[in-house]
C-alpha cells in the first residue's frame, strides 16, 4: 500500500472542511500543480493541487459540502 | 635496494589499493547505477584537493576464513581536501571491497578521520554505502558501530556533520547518519531501514520492497530522515558544496562573508501576500524578496512542507529562514513542522547563524491525530529552541499570528530581539471567529437573531483585535513597517545585534522534549 503522503494520484482532505470551489471535471487532462479544489480551512482557503499530470478520473466533491478528514476529494489517473 | 626502486614499491602498492574490490566489483556497482567511493570524494571536492589516508590499512579478522583474505584499505576510504577551499575532512565507504561491510579496522579508519576533524574543527562528510556489520568481526563490529556514535555526539554541535547516503545504509548504521546534522539522499540508490524487508516479512509476514520501505523518497517525503534529495549523485555533490558556503567550519566561527546583493526584481514583495487573510501565497518568494539575490537553500522541502526552513544571506552574511508556509496546510504547526522547525533553529544557534522567522498562521492543527501523536511535546520543541537560541533573532508578522502559534514562532516573549510587523498583521489570542462565539456566547444565544448578531461581534472583534497595533501598544512588537521596508529593517537589525551578548545561567545542559 502505497504511503498517502507519496499518493500523487488522489487528493485528500487534510482537515475536515468546506469546499468553497471545484476547478475541474472528470476527464479533465491536468498538469501537476494545477489548482483541484478549494477547501475551506483553518481560516484559509486552501489550494489543493494536482500532484502529478494526467486525466481527472473522479471528483467526488461539489462546492458547499462538507468534508470530513482524508476524504476522497479529486483523483487523477 | 636503491630509493627509485622502493618509490616504484610504493606505486605498486597505491595502485593495487586503488582497484578497490577488483573489476568485476567495480562493475557491479556501475550496473547499479553508482559511482565508485573515489569517484565519489574526487567529483564531491576541488580538484586535485584530496588526501587519502590509512591506505594500506588491513584487516585483523582471523574467524570464518577471514585469515589472509585482502581487502583494500579494510573497504573505506578516509582523507582530506577542500570544498571551495573550505576544509572538509571525509570518508566513503567502498561497496566493492566486502560490500563496504564494517569490521574494526574499517571502523577504526572512520573514527580516526573523525577524530581529526574535531580536532581540527573542520566539517565531516560521511558517504554510506555499506551492507552492514562484517558478521565475521562479531562483536567487534558493534564496537566499531558504537565508537562512531559517541563521536557523532561528541562533535555535534562543534563541527558541521553531513551524511551522504550512497547505497545501503541498514541496521544500526542508519543511526550515524540519524545523529549528525544533514543526510542527503539519492532517488533509486540510497536506501535506509533499521529492518529490512525480509525481516519484516518473516516477522510480521509483511511484504515491501527496500525502496517502499527506506527509499529516498520516503525519506525526504515520509519520515525527516533526509534534509536534501536529489535525482542523481552529480546533482547531490552539488547540493552539498552549496550546502558548505553557507556554514561555518565550526561553532567558534561564523559562516563565509559573501558579497551583498540586491534581491532580484521580480520579487516585488508588495505583490506577494494578499490582502484577504483567507487566501494563501508561497511564503518562499517573501523570503526570495528579502534574500541577497533572490537566493535561498531550502532544506527538507519535501517534509512537514507547512514550515519552510533554509539558508540565504542578508548583506552577504548568512541567515536561517524559518517561515510558515500558507500554502501547504493553512501553515499550521504541527508534530512535524515543529520538529523540523525546532531542530533547525537549534543548528542555527550552535552555529552562529542569526534567525529570521516569518510568520502566519493559523495555529497549531487540531485533530485526534495530532493530540494522540504527541503535539503537546513535539509543539514545544519549538518553544524550547526558540528560547534558548541565542543568536541574533528577527521575527516578521506578515498576517496570522494567533494563540499559541504566535507565541511559539520567536514571539518578544522568547527573546526575539527585533519584531516587527506588517501592516496586515493580526496578533490576538485566537481567531476572530472563535473568539466572538466564545467572548460574547451570551449575547448570541439570546439575541433575537443569533446569527446576525454573531456576524456583528465578528466583525466587532476583527476591527479591534485583528490587527498589529493592540501588540504594538503593549510593546510586544517594535514596529509596524510596510512591507517594502522589511529587507532593510533587517540589515539594520543584523548590523546592530552582531555584537550581541545573552547570557544565560550556567547548566550541563538542558532537557529539551526530544
Amino acid at each position: 500500500m502505497i504511503h498517502p503522503k507519496l499518493d500523487d494520484k488522489n487528493v485528500t482532505a487534510f482537515i475536515p472542511g468546506t469546499i468553497i470551489d471545484v476547478k475541474v471535471k472528470k476527464g479533465q487532462e491536468v498538469k501537476q500543480g494545477d489548482v483541484l479544489v478549494i477547501l475551506d480551512a483553518m481560516k484559509m482557503h486552501n489550494r489543493l493541487i494536482a500532484p502529478s499530470a494526467g486525466k481527472v478520473k473522479e471528483v467526488n466533491v461539489k462546492p458547499g459540502d462538507r468534508v470530513s478528514k482524508g476524504a476522497l476529494l479529486v483523483s487523477i489517473e | 635496494m636503491p630509493l627509485k626502486n622502493k618509490i616504484e614499491e610504493l606505486k605498486k602498492r597505491k595502485e593495487e589499493v586503488l582497484q578497490g574490490g577488483g573489476e568485476q566489483a567495480v562493475a557491479k556497482q556501475v550496473a547499479m547505477g553508482k559511482l565508485t567511493a573515489r569517484e565519489r570524494i574526487i567529483a564531491l571536492l576541488d580538484e586535485d584537493s584530496f588526501n587519502e589516508y590509512d591506505m594500506f590499512v588491513e584487516h585483523d579478522a582471523r574467524d570464518f576464513g577471514m585469515d589472509g583474505k585482502v581487502l583494500h584499505g579494510d573497504g573505506v576510504i578516509i582523507g582530506t581536501g577542500t570544498i571551495f577551499g573550505a576544509p572538509v575532512a571525509i570518508y566513503a565507504q567502498d561497496f566493492t571491497v566486502a560490500g563496504g561491510s564494517l569490521g574494526s579496522m574499517h571502523a577504526r579508519k572512520i573514527t580516526k578521520i573523525m577524530d581529526y576533524a574535531l580536532r581540527m574543527r573542520i566539517p565531516l562528510i560521511g558517504i554510506n554505502d555499506s551492507g552492514g556489520a562484517r558478521i565475521q568481526e562479531g562483536v567487534n563490529s558493534l564496537a566499531g558501530y558504537g565508537e562512531i556514535f559517541w563521536r557523532n555526539t561528541l562533535s555535534s554541535g562543534i563541527i558541521p556533520q553531513i551524511s551522504v547516503i550512497l547505497g545501503p545504509c541498514a541496521g544500526g548504521a542508519v543511526y550515524s547518519p540519524a545523529l549528525t546534522d544533514f543526510v542527503f539522499v539519492v532517488d533509486k540508490i540510497s536506501k535506509m531501514f533499521i529492518t529490512g524487508p525480509e525481516v519484516i516479512k518473516s516477522v510480521l509476514g509483511e511484504e515491501i520492497s527496500q525502496e517502499d520501505l527506506g527509499g529516498a523518497k520516503v525519506h525526504a517525503q515520509i519520515t525527516g530522515n533526509a534534509h536534501f534529495y536529489a535525482e542523481s549523485e552529480y546533482e547531490c555533490f552539488e547540493q552539498i558544496k552549496k550546502l558548505i558556503t553557507y556554514i561555518p567550519w565550526n561553532n567558534t566561527r561564523k559562516a563565509r562573508r559573501f558579497e551583498p546583493k540586491e534581491p532580484k526584481v521580480n520579487f516585488n514583495i508588495e505583490d506577494i501576500v494578499p490582502g484577504d487573510p483567507k487566501e494563501s501565497y508561497d511564503v518562499r518568494d517573501v523570503i526570495r524578496a528579502i534574500a541577497d539575490d533572490s537566493d535561498f537553500f531550502e532544506i527538507q522541502e519535501k517534509w512537514a512542507a507547512n514550515i519552510v526552513i533554509g539558508f540565504g544571506r542578508l548583506n552577504g552574511e548568512t541567515v536561517g529562514f524559518v517561515a510558515n508556509q500558507p500554502l501547504v496546510m493553512a501553515g499550521v504547526l504541527d508534530v512535524d513542522s515543529s520538529d523540523k522547525a525546532a531542530r533547525f533553529v537549534r543548528y542555527c544557534n550552535a552555529f552562529n547563524i542569526p534567525l529570521v522567522t516569518l510568520v502566519d498562521l493559523p495555529g497549531y492543527l487540531p485533530g485526534i491525530d495530532q493530540e494522540h501523536a504527541g503535539v503537546i511535546r513535539h509543539g514545544a520543541k519549538l518553544l524550547y529552541a526558540y528560547s534558548e537560541a541565542t543568536v541574533p533573532k528577527m521575527t516578521v508578522i506578515l498576517r496570522k499570528a494567533y494563540g499559541g502559534g504566535y507565541i511559539a514562532m520567536s514571539s518578544r516573549h522568547l527573546r526575539a530581539d527585533f519584531v516587527f510587523a506588517w501592516p496586515s498583521a493580526e496578533i490576538a489570542v485566537m481567531g476572530p471567529e472563535g473568539a466572538a462565539n466564545i467572548i460574547f456566547r451570551k449575547e448570541i444565544a439570546e439575541a433575537p437573531d443569533p446569527e446576525a448578531m454573531r456576524r456583528q461581534k465578528v466583525e466587532e472583534y476583527k476591527e479591534k483585535f485583528a490587527n498589529p497595533y493592540v501588540a504594538a501598544a503593549k510593546g510586544y512588537i517594535d514596529t509596524v513597517i510596510e512591507p517594502s521596508e522589511t529587507r532593510k529593517l533587517l540589515l539594520h537589525a543584523l548590523e546592530v545585534s552582531s555584537t550581541k551578548v545573552a547570557d544565560r545561567p550556567f547548566k550541563k545542559h538542558g532537557i529539551p522534549p526530544f
